[in-house]
């Protein structure tokens, strides 16, 4: 047996912008296990659900995270709405889901110039993130915020949004469709991204489902779940079907949340198609009490978000899991047996958002 | 390594090298916001009542509202730009505003004081306990609860409904008008309501 040796990865690493710590156990070259610790950016917001209206927790629970925000507006917004039998109307169901779709895309295109940035593939990495940028300036026209939007109240949303908007934000899907082609094939086509990619990180399905996985990790390995289809926002009378690959390695991953970004842009087109006009939402009266636990489908994976009221108007409880929670242990399983060269490249495949986890 | 294509970049090297920057020198060339952008909250002081509901409806607690002294207190490093205070202000005397505020080494609160009240910083001892009493018209708007005269009132409900605080309740069969003090912020938005003029702020 070779002479094993612990390596400390993080919590500041150049090539994860993530505050995870992983003592990395060493067999020459080869990790033969990890031990993670986080708990470096804990700032407890699940705390604050007891001392906050829970109308003005919206703004806190969106603040959870700058990729993911829209969702956890979203997400603890549709939980309040069936705790107190609301029912939003249908263009605000729209709207949060041109929205929901636009937070995929640009977290989508975030993490694939992360991972470009971690190959060293400079100018790919900036590439990707150009595109991003122009999702972002649509969302700053029809929300006023770039990641933050604030647009989410129990009850519907707060801003309408008008046909000039609405044609600004196709014309932008369109311009996106068009100029992620050449950078799709840079991901998937070039023999430097694939040599890194390829095989690397396999995860079964059965593995998968055992350990937890979320997301595109779990679509990525060939299950098919995908907590839209559970029926929230206007999903339900949308048509699409889960992008599922089968080979679960790294490549795949990557695949997969490119196929998803023109799912999105598909999605998008159709919810806009069918934006039907109307009030943007109903007024909430009275104090929820009840407890329910709803799930979202997140850019990075299923997120559960539970509340529990007591009929005043603060709330007893509110439990976020993110998808990075679920996503940890099928990471640790990755990384047995990879060189160690490979480490940040698969922690970054999960898509991992530490600072989302610790909440 | 029969999938190693020669020189994949070059379309794309030789279209940024002729098309305009992705990017705006920012400093030198103003940026453009949208018009809806959440940049920082600017304040009517004139229409300000003092109520307070923006400072409570503030998730960071970065507001403060002072009725003695007539002043609205912003901690500009606090702020989140989230806008709940903008949909609490009952007089809408709130605005997001785009465009943001200039960076600084330390964090200072902006404080607006109300026509008729003391500048900050001074405190002369002659206005202030005839503070808003001489101000006729802030009287009439603010600073004070809500009394209903009984034999006017014909017990529409009208107040109750437009209380940004749910602080009035009215039974029409009783014919009962109560308010809850503790709740009520005297706002006097119930006053402007009144149909039959009933209500009076003291």
């Amino acid at each position: 047996m070779a002479k094993q040796s612990i390596v400390p990865f993080g919590p500041q690493h150049p090539v994860l912008p993530e505050p995870v710590h992983l003592d990395l156990v060493l067999e020459d070259e080869v990790v033969v296990g990890a031990v993670p610790s986080i708990g470096f950016v804990h700032r407890g917001l699940e705390k604050l659900v007891e001392t906050k209206d829970f109308k003005n927790y919206v703004y806190i629970a969106e603040r959870v995270c700058g990729i993911c925000s829209f969702g956890h507006g979203m997400g603890y917004c549709e939980a309040i709405e069936r705790v107190m039998n609301v029912e939003i109307p249908p263009r605000a169901k729209y709207l949060r889901t041109i929205w929901m779709e636009m937070s995929r895309v640009h977290s989508h295109l975030l993490w694939l110039g992360l991972l470009a940035d971690a190959l060293g593939f400079e100018s790919l990495f900036m590439q990707s993130w150009r595109l991003r940028e122009k999702i972002l300036d649509v969302f700053d026209l029809m929300t006023g915020g770039r990641v933050i939007f604030s647009v989410n109240t129990p009850g519907g949303v707060l801003k309408d949004v008008d046909g000039d908007m609405l044609r600004q934000l196709l014309r932008t899907v369109d311009e996106l469709q068009k100029e992620l082609r050449p950078v799709a094939d840079s991901f998937l086509r070039e023999y430097t991204v694939g040599s890194r990619l390829h095989g690397l990180g396999v995860l079964g399905p059965e593995q998968a489902v055992e350990l937890g996985a979320v997301g595109p990790m779990l679509r990525a390995s060939g299950v098919r779940y995908d907590a839209r289809q559970l029926g929230y926002a206007a999903y339900p009378e949308l048509d699409f079907e889960p992008v599922v690959l089968t080979e679960g390695d790294s490549y795949a991953r990557c695949e997969l949340r490119l196929r998803e970004l023109t799912q999105s842009f598909d999605l998008i087109r159709q919810a806009v198609g069918k934006l039907p006009e109307g009030p943007i939402a109903v007024p909430v009266k009275g104090n929820p009490d009840g407890e329910y636990f709803m799930r979202i489908e997140q850019p990075r994976g299923e997120a559960v978000y539970y509340v529990r009221a007591n009929g005043t108007k603060f709330l007893d409880r509110f439990r976020l899991r993110t998808p990075t929670t679920s996503n940890i242990p099928p990471m640790l399983e990755l990384l047995h047996g990879c060189q160690l060269a490979d480490v940040a490249l698969l922690i970054l495949t999960i898509d991992p958002c530490i600072s989302c986890t610790e909440r | 390594m029969a999938n190693i294509r020669f020189l994949p970049f070059a379309h794309t090297a030789l279209k940024n090298l002729f098309s305009r920057p992705a990017t705006t020198k920012y400093p030198f060339e103003p940026a453009v916001y949208p018009e809806r952008m959440r940049g920082h909250i600017e304040i009517a002081i004139a229409d300000c009542i003092s109520c307070g509901l923006c400072a409570r409806a503030c998730p960071p607690g970065a507001l403060k509202t002072d009725r003695a002294a007539g002043t609205w207190t912003i901690d500009r490093f606090d702020c989140v730009q989230c806008g709940s205070c903008v949909i609490a202000c009952p007089k809408k005397c709130l605005r997001m505003a785009p465009g943001y505020c200039a960076p600084g080494p330390d964090k200072r609160s902006e404080t607006f004081t109300r026509p008729g009240f003391p500048p900050p910083g001074e405190k002369p001892a002659a206005p202030q306990p005839a503070g808003p009493a001489p101000e006729e018209p802030v009287v009439a708007q603010a600073g004070g609860k809500p009394v209903n005269d009984t034999s006017t009132c014909v017990f529409c409900t009208l107040c109750a409904k437009k209380c940004p605080q749910g602080a009035i309740t009215v039974d029409r069969a009783a014919k009962t008008w109560k308010l809850d003090a503790d709740s009520c912020v005297g706002c006097g938005i119930c006053v402007s309501a009144c149909p039959k003029k009933s209500l009076k702020l003291r």
